[in-house]
């Protein structure tokens, strides 16, 4: 009796399994095989980007890339830039896909020795912005995308407090702006290291000395974008009581998008155009591609209007060509940063073991 | 003579469903007891409820004329064998026969003493400090015996210790069983369904009627309809 | 006999149970490893096991992990009693509800913790430990309840009667009956908080480093691959360590304590009201950061407000990036299903190879092993191994409820393995000697110990992959989000919508969860009640 229990319970079991694994085997083979019929024609007809998981495009612009190519693009994303970068690095030469987006700055040096990408020269890569149409590291990667990360102002906060609010980075370490600000941690999240960038460009030798007094003044270092904006800022919408904030220069126009309706007419956050950090974000054809045409085609495509014009109200970033239309919301509210800082890839990629220790030395993280 | 355990219209049974009732008597000092009835009559409710397990209904139950009715399981002084032999499976044998008497507060090496002595009585030397798992059937309910009565309890209850055991064995643990209460002088409450085996422990039977319904009996008189 | 002997007369497949757990892990755990270790080498990174600083991390991290393991069996394990051993009404309830703070993502529970608590209390070691012991309840409560619902209470009595008090009978009688099941949780929990990630990030500071927090900062942030893969072979070994430990002391737990029993009555009197208040506050811990959630999930634009559920259907409408949260949910649970069945199936048998003898047992040990290999080292190793040509299984959707399994293969051990230990061998010997050939006389030994634990194992497996984001991010197609992926995205862009819409996907979670777990749990407490009435 028990033995025959037992049967019925493993049956069950192993049916529902098998039930499922098949849903799943042709749920995914489905996609492929209805699109393009056979599986060797899939395989011919599929172009695959590799993205980092902030990645986000409207859905007709793939079915447009689809229709005008005949390729079906298949995104697939592996973790942040980071994450995603040192995957690439790994399997240089022999790629889990065929073209990469959303190598930034930061860590484009990185990849480009370790012989990631391969040179294309995007066709519209003449309509690029005048300062970014030479950041092509010898035609291997295309600048698709930038943004400024910078100190994000809760308004409401000072106007109830009738303080001005900071205007440069100086003014953080100053008394009346004790315990306010939130910034991530540099090494764990990329505005969080954006900002300590900004800082070592702005500073030069002495940044530790200015992180020295942003401790004195009561800093919070959080883990996380998401910890730091959600949880902390006060501004973020679940009661945190930090009013300055690292975060984006196109926060504020996202504040707007993403708010409940009816939409506020103007947003309750500002940008402190002081002291920002540019990241721009490439895309590069992967060496070793089994498909460098559709690669290529890929790259095209992130540079074309349709896809640039996009890029704002998907992902709230600046498209990398000129000759694009900015949104409303964008035009209004984004903040434009006179005078971003920057450091060189390569400059980064040689001191940032030492400055991420150097700033664990000082924070006493 | 004060008795040393005295049920004083006793009523037994679980939450609100009564089992027995009005149930008095009383266990002399040495004296052994013998319960007998069918399964299901209540004898192991009543042994519990003796213990302290589980609460009395109502009435009283006494250990040397005190009311111990409220009194919780470990101040009562009543001891317990069960029809397996739940030794404590982490602890060797000597360990298992010395538990009572270090609860007491007695020294390890005076309790392993008083261990190594009742275990030596009931023929078990040598088997101190052996895994309680190597034991056979017989040998193990005699640990659990000399475990019940290392901390000398006024009473022991024995719920039908051998009804496990093979009919050889039964026969010669009844006696060894009895030979040792005797020895430690304790009073005790045997419950079985063996007639026989009553008889040849007990000084003295009481018999659980066959059904509630037949009338009132030494154990109690029926529960009353619920 | 000792311990660890195999049962008399077992079947002959018992010998060979290993296999297939082995093949498994070879193929999804091993290899992978070993094609990023040919791609990485370890070079000059045989310095970082000298380094100073990996050592310090470590011992933080122990002394994070140690404090986390003893909050969690503290609390668990009082928890473990009142919703697993007594019977009232919401008892399926309350147990599935300890299940849910596991499966939440870090993030959520992150986020849950600083609703709760508000910016007030401060980031840090505090802060981690608690929220360690919260996810990891389910743990401790689990797997200490599976054993000590079957626990004898007639030890406790005799321990009674021969003066113990009832906090000695606990100590010296209880405690050591489940030392099994303890120490195997207690090994499980400090391994989570040890090499914890998500929480550690979201809420630490520098006293709660962890080298798994090390080695995403070497991969990712500094491209220091040999650096990691040095960090990843000491928390390997580190871990190892500690699961050997787990396992001895579960070695040598006692036998013979357990029968089926059914549930308990709630007594009457004071102990009937300390275990029902017990029950009362194990719901509210478990509730409390949920609560704080559904709350947020309410609330727009500071006034109640069902927006953000309304929301859930339209939310990025149209952009690869959200997706719909019913393709989502139905993504989430077909993982969990598969998750489920692969996680019991290839644990339920390397717990059954620890039975017997020999290499068998190295399988077991194997199947522990996922806990100890860092996430990061084994997603990119997974990624280098069936990413790309001529094995690409990221199309298939398989490759996340594998790795999903992996995860979930040592819960299964350390659930099954220990019940399995405590289950008297003889009744297989008595089974064989009234004349049953040797696998009807397992399964009569041992069936309805292990129906009833393989059930609460698969709940947990699958409550594991509805949880996970790591995996289900890193290899998965960016068109097929998870609910826990949705949650991330929408958490990592502004706006009262991204968070309100995330709250309310939180807590459909949390809702998906509890019913997975009550369903299973309903199927595997009627078996254990038939079997205790059969007893």
């Amino acid at each position: 009796m028990a033995v025959s229990r037992i049967r019925r319970t493993t049956g069950l079991v192993l049916i529902i399994g098998s039930l499922v694994l098949t849903a799943a085997c042709s749920s995914g083979g489905g996609t492929d095989a209805g699109t393009t019929g056979s599986p060797t024609a899939a395989e011919a007809g599929t172009v695959t980007l590799l993205a980092h998981d902030s990645f986000v495009v409207s859905e007709a612009l793939t079915e447009e890339f689809t229709a005008a190519t005949g390729l079906t693009l298949e995104v697939v994303t592996a973790g942040d830039a980071g994450t995603m970068v040192a995957g690439a690095i790994l399997a240089a030469g022999s790629p889990t896909a065929d073209v990469m987006f959303g190598v930034d700055n930061t860590l484009a040096s990185r990849a480009l020795d370790a012989g990631v990408f391969e040179a294309y020269t995007a066709t519209d890569a003449a309509r690029l912005r005048p300062e970014l149409a030479g950041d092509t590291a010898d035609g291997r990667l295309t600048p698709i995308d930038f943004g400024d990360v910078c100190i994000n102002i809760d308004d409401r906060y000072f106007a109830d407090a009738d303080v001005a609010a900071p205007t440069t980075l100086d003014d953080l370490t100053r008394p009346e702006f004790k315990d306010l600000l939130v910034v991530e941690d540099p090494g764990t999240s990329s505005p969080g290291l954006a900002f300590l960038l900004a800082t070592i460009a702005r500073y030069g030798d002495d940044w530790t000395d200015y992180w020295q007094r942003l401790r004195d003044n009561g800093v919070s270092v959080a883990g996380s974008w998401t910890d730091a904006y959600t949880g902390q800022f006060s501004a973020g919408g679940s009661g945190g009581t930090r009013p300055l904030v690292v975060s984006y220069a196109t926060s504020p126009p996202a504040e707007i998008v993403y708010a409940s309706d009816p939409k506020p007419t103007r947003p309750s956050t500002s940008v402190m155009t002081d002291g920002c950090y540019r990241q721009v974000e490439y895309a590069g054809v992967l060496a070793g591609a089994s498909n460098p045409d559709g690669a290529r085609a890929v790259v095209d495509w992130l540079l074309s209007e349709p896809v640039q014009a996009d890029l704002p109200l998907s992902m709230f970033v600046f498209p990398a060509r000129a000759d694009v239309p900015l949104p409303d919301v964008f035009t209004r509210f984004a903040a434009t940063v006179p005078a971003p800082l920057q450091l060189d890839a390569q400059q980064v990629a040689e001191g940032l073991p030492d400055w991420l220790a150097e700033w664990g030395a000082v924070m006493g993280r | 003579m004060t008795p040393r355990l005295a049920a004083d219209d006793l009523v037994i049974g679980h939450g609100s469903t009564v089992i027995a009732a009005g149930i008095s008597f009383e266990v002399m000092p040495r004296e052994i007891v013998a319960v007998v009835g069918p399964s299901g009559s209540g004898k192991s409710t009543l042994l519990a409820t003796l213990a302290g397990v589980i609460p009395a209904l109502s009435g009283r139950v006494l250990v040397d004329g005190a009311d111990v009715t409220q009194v919780p399981i470990h101040h009562r002084g009543i001891g317990m064998i069960f029809q397996e032999p739940l030794l404590f499976p982490h602890l060797d044998v000597t360990d298992n026969v010395a538990y009572g008497l270090r609860r007491q507060g007695m020294s390890r090496a005076e309790a392993n003493e008083r261990a190594a002595t009742l275990l030596q009585w009931l023929g078990l030397a040598g088997y101190e400090q052996t895994s309680v798992d190597q034991l056979s059937g017989g040998q193990a309910q005699r640990v659990a015996l000399a475990r019940a009565l290392a901390p000398r309890p006024a009473v022991l209850l024995l719920d039908e210790p051998f009804s496990a055991l093979d009919a050889d064995l039964r026969r010669r643990l009844v006696i060894e069983v009895s030979e040792a209460l005797r020895h430690e002088g304790t009073a005790a409450i045997h419950v079985t369904h063996d007639l026989a085996e009553a008889a040849a422990m007990a000084d003295r039977v009481i018999t659980v009627p066959e059904a509630p319904e037949s009338g009132p009996s030494a154990l109690g008189r029926p529960a009353p309809p619920a | 006999m000792g311990g660890g002997d195999g049962p008399l007369n077992a079947p002959r497949w018992l010998g060979w149970a290993w296999a297939i757990p082995a093949a498994f892990l070879a193929a999804f755990l091993v290899y992978p490893v070993i094609v990023l270790g040919a791609r990485v080498g370890l070079g000059d990174g045989w310095s970082g096991l000298t380094a100073a600083s990996t050592w310090q991390v470590a011992g933080l991290a122990a002394v994070q992990a140690l404090a986390s393991t003893i909050l969690a069996l503290v609390v668990g394990i009082p928890m473990a009693n009142v919703v697993s051993r007594y019977r009232y009404r919401g008892r399926a309830l309350a147990q599935a509800m300890v299940t849910v703070p596991f499966v939440l993502p870090t993030v959520v529970v992150a986020l849950a913790f600083r609703s709760l608590l508000g910016s007030g209390v401060p980031q840090g070691f505090a802060l981690v430990v608690v929220a360690h012991a919260y996810v990891n309840l389910a743990v401790v409560a689990r797997i200490v309840g599976a054993q000590w619902a079957q626990h004898d209470d007639r030890y406790e009595n005799v321990a009674r009667t021969l003066g113990a008090t009832r906090w000695q009978a606990f100590v010296t009688v209880t405690l050591p009956g489940l030392r099994g099941a303890i120490a195997s949780s207690a090994a499980v929990v400090f391994v989570f908080s040890f090499t914890s990630l998500g929480i550690v990030l979201l809420l630490g500071d520098s006293t709660t480093r962890t080298l798994e927090s090390q080695i995403l900062r070497q991969t990712s942030v500094l491209l220091d691959f040999p650096g990691a893969a040095a960090t990843a072979v000491i928390q390997l070994v580190l871990v190892t360590g500690v699961l050997l430990a787990g396992a001895m002391a579960g070695r040598r737990s006692p036998r013979r304590t357990m029968r089926p029993v059914a549930l308990r009555p709630v007594p009457a009197g004071l102990s009937g009201i300390v275990v029902r208040v017990a029950v009362a506050t194990t719901v509210i811990i478990v509730i409390a950061p949920v609560a704080a959630l559904l709350l947020d999930s309410l609330r727009a634009g500071g006034a109640w407000s069902t927006a953000w559920w309304s929301a859930m259907g339209s939310v990025d409408a149209g952009t690869t990036r959200i997706g719909s949260p019913l393709g989502a949910l139905g993504m989430s649970l077909g993982y969990a299903l598969v998750t489920a069945v692969i996680a019991s199936i290839v644990g339920g048998l390397a717990a059954v190879a620890v039975l017997s003898r020999g290499r068998a047992r190295v399988v077991a040990l194997l199947a522990i092993a996922p806990l100890g290999v860092s996430a990061a080292t084994l997603g990119l190793g997974t990624l280098l191994a069936f990413g790309r040509g001529p094995i690409d299984l990221r199309g298939t959707g398989l490759l996340v409820p594998i790795a999903h399994a992996l995860v979930a293969v040592p819960l299964v051990v350390a659930v099954v393995a220990p019940a399995l230990r405590a289950t008297d061998s003889r009744r297989l010997a008595v089974a064989a000697s009234l004349g049953a050939r040797p696998t009807r006389a397992f399964v009569t030994a041992y069936g309805s110990v292990l129906r009833v634990v393989m059930l609460a194992s698969a709940a947990l497996a699958g409550a594991v992959s509805l949880g996970e984001f790591g995996a289900a991010s890193f290899l998965a197609r960016a068109g097929n989000p998870t609910v826990p992926v949705q949650i991330v995205r929408l958490l990592s862009r502004p706006g009262e919508e991204s968070y309100g819409v995330a709250a309310a996907l939180a807590v459909v979670l949390v809702a998906l969860t509890l019913a997975l777990v009550l369903l299973v749990d309903r199927f595997g407490m009627s078996a254990l009640q038939r079997s205790a009435r059969t007893a």
